[in-house]
């Protein structure tokens, strides 16, 4: 074994653990396992054990982790001390206003702030919207302030003065006063610099809460691992960062897990040459569906978790309360599915751990696409069919249906619910889904994805090579890449092409740092620029690439063309550039993708089983182990083809193709 | 043909309402006015042929009661013959399924084998719809026509665009008309991306099983509303409610409501409210079926799927001549959302012995609304409409929650840093109104204080809210949340207190502090269990 010679992604999940290690003459290993989270380094070594590694073989370990997200959502933070400009004290109880649920009165209609009144300072000081200063901040106030952060005891410290985006001094001064007492301090400046107070006070607020447990977690892993191995992070950009950058902007981690996958998605994209993929991964409680354009991940900094908003450029990841372990339930009678779920525990009633509703995975079994028997994950669970095939009758009878038509049942409406999910990525970018091709991965995607893609009228479906550990070799693909998205209003008809040009500059040159730190030569990078551009007085901007030149006209066009595609229309109008998304990464950019060696010979089919189809219904269908599947191999449906992780169900007149990298496509016929 | 399977009604049902949940997004995104994309007070639905809701996005109450209606009317006065593919229709006369002139309805129709088989209806408030004040809130009129441009239905768009002789008509007529022809653009392609999906689900599915599976979900959300009223107490039970006064300063005006429940129907009698006043707080019957069909939902079946089916057990009776019912000269501006929630009001204060622990004490029931107009530095109108939430009243098992929009609305505030950068306007302070909520067992949530300073010159204000002099109530033994209060001070040191349906015009300087209600208290104050902030 080559020393140091593995570059190794770990993906550490809720529930699974998945490694993919590539050997620097490209020898593949991957595995999966239950998380452990008690010892997180442990943990990692033990996956590394289980593809017969060990440290000392890794050069490159490149991590993803749903640790923060978990923690957010959860609500494992620490408490936070917040400074705001005098009057504003209060952004965070008074958020936007409105209610979460219009008509449950129950309900509390919005969350409570993360900061509670005495944890809120102020401080006598203000900046204009276009960054002059009207109150100057003195430096006695600035005294006063820290001692009182310093009385509050708060572990974490945020800092969001109005109009800080336009004028970062007077947090810079208090951040410079604050660093001599305190350690985690977030600035709303560096963590969002976008207009809107309480957008921006509240992810600030929330960077600061998860920055001591992951800071915590980081410096483990730093102090833990043997010297030599370089760690990675990956971000919820999908770019990769240095554990040191993470450390003072955590929240670039909150979608980490999604942000792999979703990268991985855009890896196999440009290998199999797709223009426009829709990453389609099902879980148990949820479905998340992503958008990739030209081998390009789609980058959102509007998303919320939880009840948080979270205003960082992040993988743009829809999710719908449908997956594996949603609950169909019988309602003045019609049928639902979801968003209720089993979850893990007791998780379907066919894992025999005391679920007794019907859910989607028990329809799955009902319909024959599981194995009656089938052992899922690490093993602890054995599928009982007859156990689901009794939940999914009680349904049938309350509808008075027979519960073939019941199991068929709940599988559309399953569909149908993640169906919107695709429609809603769609059509907030203008496009046909229908033009799409679906990836699916995931431990549920592969069941659904065909009738799926046939609800949809998307005729391809790829079930990519290592679907189950997708994830881990989304970390084996990512590139380091920072991105920032900062406000900057310019419009068409007073045009400063120095002005747009200094700034752009000045944040790249922030962004490079921690590629310059990490020993990258300033000539092996490249920026990137979106800009977000509107109508003078529009509100949602669109995203049009800036080309090098910085040249108005251009963007311009590009602008109208886009704004077309979206909306049909365009106007003769000013138009305006709100804000810049940044982004400086490696220009050599990304590692090529592993291969998955296909068997030779023929096809093995393990056995026969029934499944029902929608149109054809009770069918003989063969089942293939995946690991038999050769290159150049062609399998009509109806057929199974299933690993001890996953399923894929090829319902009749879907033709399934094994390439040569281990892709499984898919024309999913009608 | 029979009924669908459930399973093909529960995917059309899924289609239906993420079809009208697009229009929305749509609009959101594409519209000019910041009070369309930045606050939302936008709404979508879907209808059936005859015009019945089946659909919606997750939008504003008081919209969706009245777009309940607004086809049905249309179809009235345009017959579905005169209609072709690719028209979309406006109009806001209250009189025809409306609420006030800006909410502008667009109507398009979905047709197959040459006949409508469904329409998309969106809804949004203009910033502008012409009349004697900026803005289009004309506190002192006193007839219909001083409140903008009256638009009975007419056809704006054909199939192959707009109509460009109506548009220039219509928008000479509006104060800010780039800034309108976006929004009008944007309701225009929200309506046209619905008719795509809808088009897709017919040829998909069959128009006979679309037409179908929509009076199974009809029928279904009809029989849980059913069996939800049911399980309420049944009898009649009378409640009321007072506006502050009759819109121009006169006395407190009543809402009163006898509420009869039995045999898994509803009735809302309000031939007990006052007659129509001279201000502009007269509102249609058609809002005052969307707060009976907000309160119904929400004391009833909060989760059951709102549409036609779910308004066919209720039943909504107003007197011709009364605030609720007027004569068609009467000016309604303000009625729309202070009415509005005074007819809410009144419905849950009938069931305040019999339900008390399914009601929440007095809230922020008024848009709070203070309308700031002028010109920007182009010389262009610039209208901020800022609606202003107050404190949650409080319920059996939790205090109110600060500063929230209730019932009948949800449209969001603007965001400080951007009224100071597109506005003369810079706001001083944005805090709770500590001490506002009202005492009890459970305590009324804290209102909202906003200092304005107007940096501009001739900035025209429009004041229109409630809550000022008859305040939230208390319930169960609760106290009433503290009243609103507006206040303008001069740069010159004058201050004075403005009402509540006012107009001033401001100069640099001048400053507006805003002191929203606070919510009523719940149960009897004492051995109160308060925490500063309640958690849920």
């Amino acid at each position: 074994m080559t020393p140091r010679g593995w570059r190794v992604g770990i993906d550490v999940g809720g529930t699974f653990t998945d490694i993919v290690a590539v050997s620097a003459d490209g020898r593949v290993a991957s595995a999966k396992a239950t998380t452990d989270t008690a010892d997180a380094l442990a943990a990692l070594g033990q996956c590394l054990s289980a593809i017969g590694l060990d440290w000392e073989a890794v050069g490159d370990l490149v991590h993803g982790t749903t640790r923060i997200t978990n923690a957010i959502v959860e609500g494992r933070l620490a408490p936070v001390t917040l400074i705001a400009t005098e009057g504003f004290a209060d952004v965070l109880a008074i958020g936007r206003q409105n209610r979460r649920n219009l008509y449950d009165l129950s309900v509390p209609p919005k969350a409570t702030p993360l900061v509670p009144e005495e944890g809120r300072l102020e401080v006598t000081e203000r900046v204009g919207p276009d960054g002059a200063v009207q109150v100057p901040l003195e430096k006695a106030t600035i005294t006063r302030v820290v001692a009182a952060v310093a009385a509050s005891g708060a572990e974490a410290v945020a800092v969001c003065l109005l109009h800080a985006y336009a004028n970062a001094d007077h947090e810079k001064a208090l951040g410079a006063a604050l660093e001599k007492t305190h350690n985690h301090i977030a600035l709303s400046h560096a963590i969002s610099p976008e207009a809107r107070e309480y957008e921006r006070t509240a992810t600030t607020v929330l960077s600061a809460a998860v920055m001591p447990s992951a800071e915590t977690y980081l410096r483990q892993l730093g102090d833990g691992l043997p010297g030599g191995i370089n760690l990675h992070m990956v971000q919820s950009n999908g770019g990769m960062a240095s554990p040191e950058a993470m450390a003072s902007k955590p929240l670039g981690l909150a979608m980490s897990g999604p942000a792999a996958g979703v990268t991985a998605v855009a890896a196999v994209v440009r290998d199999l040459r797709i223009d426009l993929a829709l990453a389609f991964d099902m879980g148990g409680t949820t479905t998340d569906v992503s958008l990739v354009r030209d081998g390009e991940v789609s980058i959102t900094t509007q998303r919320p978790i939880g009840d948080t908003p979270v205003r960082q450029p992040m993988v743009d990841v829809r999710s719908v309360g449908a997956g594996g372990g949603s609950i169909a339930a019988v309602q003045a009678g019609g049928l639902t599915v979801g968003p209720a779920s089993a979850g893990a525990e007791p998780g379907p009633a066919a894992y025999g751990r005391g679920g007794t509703r019907a859910t989607v995975t028990d329809a799955n079994l009902a319909l024959g696409y599981l194995g009656d028997g089938a052992e899922l994950g690490a093993g602890n669970v054995s599928l009982d069919r007859a156990a689901a095939q009794g939940v999914v009758g009680v349904i049938a009878k309350e509808l008075g249906v027979d519960p073939d038509a019941a199991a068929l049942g709940i599988h559309r409406i399953a569909n149908a619910a993640m169906a919107r999910a695709v429609q809603t990525v769609t059509v907030e970018r203008g496009i046909d889904a229908r033009a799409a091709t679906l990836i699916a991965y995931g431990g549920a995607g592969p069941i659904h994805a065909v009738s799926l893609a046939r609800e949809l009228d998307i005729a391809r479906v790829v079930v990519p090579r290592m679907s189950s550990v997708f994830s881990a070799l989304g970390c084996l693909t990512a590139r380091p890449f920072y991105q920032q998205q900062t406000s900057f209003l310019m419009q068409s008809d007073a045009w400063d092409t120095v002005r747009l040009e200094r700034v752009i500059a000045d944040q790249a040159a922030m962004l490079s740092t921690a590629l310059l730190n990490a020993g990258h030569a300033r000539r092996d990078l490249m920026t990137e620029v979106t800009a977000l551009v509107r109508y003078a007085g529009q509100s949602y901007a669109v995203e049009v690439p800036l080309d090098d030149s910085g040249d108005a006209q251009a963007l311009g066009r590009a602008f109208l063309a886009r704004h077309t595609e979206l909306y049909g229309y365009t106007t003769d109008e000013i138009w305006e550039i709100e804000a810049l998304r940044i982004g400086v990464g490696l220009k050599e950019s990304r590692n090529s993708l592993i291969s998955v060696n296909s068997g030779s010979g023929t096809t093995a089919t393990r056995s026969e089983t029934p499944c029902l189809f929608a149109d054809a219904g009770w069918v003989m269908t063969p089942r293939h182990d995946r690991g038999s599947l050769s290159t150049g191999d062609r399998i009509e449906g109806p057929a199974i083809i299933e690993d001890r992780w996953s399923t894929v169900v090829l319902p009749p007149g879907a033709t399934l193709d094994v390439t040569d990298a281990g892709d499984l496509l898919i024309e999913v016929g009608s | 043909m029979t009924t669908p399977d459930p399973f093909t009604i529960e995917v059309i049902r899924h289609g239906l309402t993420q079809a009208a949940e697009e229009m929305s997004l749509t609009v959101m995104r594409a519209a000019r006015s910041p009070l369309l994309r930045e606050a939302g007070d936008l709404s979508s639905a879907i209808t059936d042929a005859d015009g019945l809701l089946i659909a919606q996005g997750r939008d504003i109450p008081m919209h969706m009661g009245v777009m309940s209606f607004t086809v049905q009317e249309f179809l009235k006065h345009v017959p579905a013959d005169r209609l072709a593919p690719g028209d979309v229709w406006f109009l806001n006369l209250p009189e025809i399924g409306g609420n006030h002139l800006p909410d502008v309805k667009t109507i398009r129709p979905v047709f197959h084998d040459g006949r409508p088989v469904a329409y998309a209806v969106s809804l949004a408030h203009w910033a502008d719809i012409g009349g004697a004040v900026p803005g289009s809130y004309v506190p002192h009129a006193t007839d219909a026509w001083q409140e903008g441009v009256r638009m009975p239905p007419f056809r704006l768009f054909h199939a192959d665009g707009p109509d460009r002789e109506k548009l220039d008509m219509l928008l000479a007529n509006l104060r800010g008309p780039a800034e309108r022809e976006g929004d009008i653009l944007a309701q225009a392609a929200a309506c046209r991306g619905a008719v795509e999906r809808i088009d897709a689900m017919i040829a998909r599915h069959g128009a006979e099983t679309l037409r179908l599976a929509i009076a199974a979900l009809h029928d279904r959300s009809a029989r849980q509303m059913e069996e939800a009223l049911a399980c309420l107490p049944q009898g009649t039970f009378h409640g009321e409610d007072f506006l502050d006064d009759d819109g121009h300063g006169g006395p407190p005006t009543a809402v009163r409501v006898a509420v009869t429940l039995s045999n898994g129907r509803a009735r809302f009698d309000f031939t007990g409210t006052d007659d129509a006043v001279p201000g502009p707080l007269n509102t249609t019957r058609f809002i005052a079926a969307a707060g009976a069909y907000y309160a119904a939902k929400a004391l009833a079946g909060p989760d059951i799927q709102p549409n036609g089916g779910l308004y066919r057990q209720l039943d909504i009776i107003t007197r011709p001549g009364s605030l609720l019912d007027p004569p068609p000269d009467l000016p309604v501006v303000g009625g729309n959302h202070e009415t509005a929630q005074r007819i809410a009001d009144a419905i849950f204060l009938a069931f305040r012995d019999v339900l008390p622990e399914r009601l929440t004490a007095g809230g922020p029931t008024t848009s709070g609304l203070l309308l700031f107009a002028g010109r920007d530095s182009r010389d262009r109108w610039t209208t901020l409409y800022e609606v202003h939430g107050g404190g949650e009243g409080g319920q059996a098992d939790r205090d109110g929650m600060p500063v929230v929009r209730v019932h009948m609305a949800n449209v969001m505030n603007t965001p400080v840093e951007v009224i100071e950068q597109d506005y003369p306007l810079a706001v001083e302070r944005h805090a709770l109104r500590r001490g506002s909520g009202g005492a009890g067992r459970h305590k009324g949530g804290e209102g909202l204080i906003r200092t304005y300073r107007c940096t501009g010159d001739n900035v025209s204000l429009t004041t229109m809210f409630e809550r000022r002099i008859v305040p939230p109530y208390g319930l169960a033994g609760g106290q009433p949340g503290a009243p609103f209060r507006v206040t303008l001070e001069r740069a010159d040191g004058e201050t004075l207190e403005l009402s509540g349906k006012t107009h001033v015009t401001l100069q640099r300087g001048d400053r507006v502090t805003l002191e929203s209600c606070g919510g009523g208290g719940w149960g009897e104050p004492g051995n109160t269990t308060t925490s500063k902030e309640p958690t849920p």
